[in-house]
């Protein structure tokens, strides 16, 4: 079996005291569309932060193709080629939608591409295109998670991760986001996702993670996982609403 | 008021304005980039001031010549500055405020005891003459000054727009998580804001030691004018710190010009309070993602 690109293993980490990880492990192998689903709080978004140095790692180790990340600031786990997709995009809001795509093209090598990178993306999201000189806090909802989506896609990333990616879109949007993520993982592209929106994740995964009170309770493939029980209860007792995203 | 009152009490309004924009930018900087308050910002200033009068009162040279020694001055103190705000427990908007306070209170008392409590200004032959464009008369060391201002501004503006250290310090300033998912090292450029900040108070000092009389506790004055037109401008953006440093300026002369010198803070304090109402605070807003 080929060596995972990421691959976390023991991980405890959280904010301060509160303790949000405990001992979580899993891998991602290259080329992989990896979900990871879960009831609010536990510890999806803490995994994505913590993978990408946003927070400590307080025990165990995360790797990535084999080299040691935890540890290392934010910055220097982006240059190894770690993308992450924030809850709530997290876009510079007073730049224009160019200024915010040649900042994610900011490291060294991210930015000898730039120009080849910008036309695959107008490719992707024409949308985009037309609105490059737009101050991205006039575009709408779905404008803006393209533009964080491609803002990261400009760093020409080996693993990107999405944290909540649905989180407020119309479900017209959200099919052409799914459709956008299928082209991308075309060309090869390894993504982490975690999110609410399970139906769409699950059926969009190779690979699953179900995460209960910051460990992984259940793994397998996508559509697998979507079949079982214990993520329907585990999902519908503490989402409200969850069933009619299960179904 | 006549047409020709009216224009030249504008000009010297532009001339003061530009003069306030350079004696707030580097505390607008610090607090777009850290969200810290610093209030020592002034007592920098007024250090700077004095190194620039000790220098030309020492050597005699030309004032200007003497804005970037007093700015590179600055630098050892603004890496200090840095390293101990990095050390500073959350929430640092609130101890930051500790920290520069207490920063305040030092450089009052070593400014006091290296210069004491004199009165001090670069009295500068060429800076104190008048220039006549036409029918209208402008102090000649108000119109350097001005220009000085406008360069070091517009230096700024080009550093932080088209170079890769200025784009890093701008995305940190909008979003330190953000900038920091996308490969910017944002203590790298903190540690630049803060060298940035100093030097430009530093230089700044000598501007307006060339103006304003220096004495150690007068960095207080200078401290409330860059948070009055922060707070105006919203905080880290450049071009509005700027146009409100001007606006101010000009709305100052005029009242002084049309009322004498008692009504001006009463309608600049009235003017700020009511721009503030109307457009629910530039601080605010900014601060808001």
């Amino acid at each position: 079996m080929p060596k995972p690109l990421l691959s976390v293993e023991g991980v405890e980490a959280g904010y301060d005291d509160v303790r949000v990880l405990k001992s979580c492990s899993l891998e991602v192998r290259g080329g992989e569309f990896v979900a990871l689903v879960g009831p609010n709080g536990a510890g999806k978004s803490t995994l994505l932060k913590t993978i990408t140095g946003l927070l400590p790692v307080k025990a165990g180790t995360i790797r990535l193709d084999g080299e040691r990340t935890d540890g290392l600031p934010p910055y220097a786990i982006a240059a190894r080629g770690v993308a992450l997709i924030p809850e709530g995009r997290r876009l510079f809001a007073p730049l224009t939608v160019l200024e915010n795509l040649e900042l994610g093209a900011f490291l060294p090598r991210a930015e000898s591409q730039q120009e080849e990178t910008l036309r695959l993306i107008f490719q992707l999201f024409p949308t985009l295109r037309e609105k490059v000189s737009v101050p991205a806090q006039v575009l709408s909802g779905g404008e803006q998670q393209m533009l964080a989506l491609a803002r990261g896609l400009m760093a020409r990333p080996r693993l990107l991760c999405l944290d909540d990616p649905f989180l407020g879109l119309a479900r017209a949007v959200t099919n052409r986001f799914c459709q956008a993520i299928r082209e991308i993982m075309a060309e090869g592209m390894t993504i982490l996702a975690a999110g609410q929106h399970v139906r769409q994740l699950l059926r969009l995964a190779n690979r699953a993670y179900l995460l209960e009170e910051g460990r992984v309770v259940l793994s397998g493939p996508g559509a697998e996982l979507l079949k079982d029980e214990r993520l329907r209860r585990s999902l519908i007792e503490l989402i409200p609403g969850a069933d009619q995203t299960m179904r | 008021m006549s047409s020709h009152t009216f224009v030249q009490a504008l000009l010297s309004g532009i001339l003061l304005g530009c003069f306030y924009a350079v004696m707030a930018l580097g505390f607008s900087m610090i607090l777009g980039v850290t969200r810290a308050l610093n209030l020592a910002h002034g007592d920098l200033i007024i250090l700077g001031g004095y190194l620039g009068y000790w220098l030309w009162s020492g050597s005699g040279l030309h004032p200007l010549l003497l804005v970037p020694v007093a700015g590179a001055a600055l630098l050892p103190l603004a890496l200090l500055c840095q390293w101990l705000f990095q050390r500073l427990p959350e929430p640092k908007e609130l101890s930051s405020l500790m920290l520069t306070f207490g920063l305040s209170l030092l450089l009052q008392n070593f400014m006091l005891g290296l210069w004491r409590g004199e009165y001090r200004i670069i009295a500068s032959e060429p800076l104190t003459a008048s220039v006549r464009v036409g029918s209208l008369v402008l102090n000649q060391g108000r119109l350097i000054v001005a220009a000085a201002a406008l360069i070091l501004v517009a230096a700024l503006y080009l550093g932080l727009t088209r170079t890769r250290w200025g784009r890093a310090v701008r995305a940190t300033s909008l979003d330190r998580e953000a900038a920091a998912l996308l490969g910017i090292n944002v203590d790298e450029a903190t540690r630049t804001t803060f060298l940035l900040a100093f030097g430009l108070s530093g230089g700044a000092g000598v501007l307006f030691a060339t103006l304003h009389y220096l004495y150690p506790a007068g960095g207080i004055e200078v401290t409330l004018l860059a948070i009055v037109l922060t707070i105006w401008a919203g905080a880290g953006r450049l071009r509005s710190v700027l146009l409100a440093s001007i606006l101010l300026g000009v709305i100052e002369t005029l009242t002084l010009t049309w009322s004498g010198p008692r009504w001006r803070e009463l309608v600049v304090a009235l003017m700020l309070l009511g721009s503030l109402l109307a457009r629910s605070g530039g601080l605010a807003r900014s601060r808001s993602r």
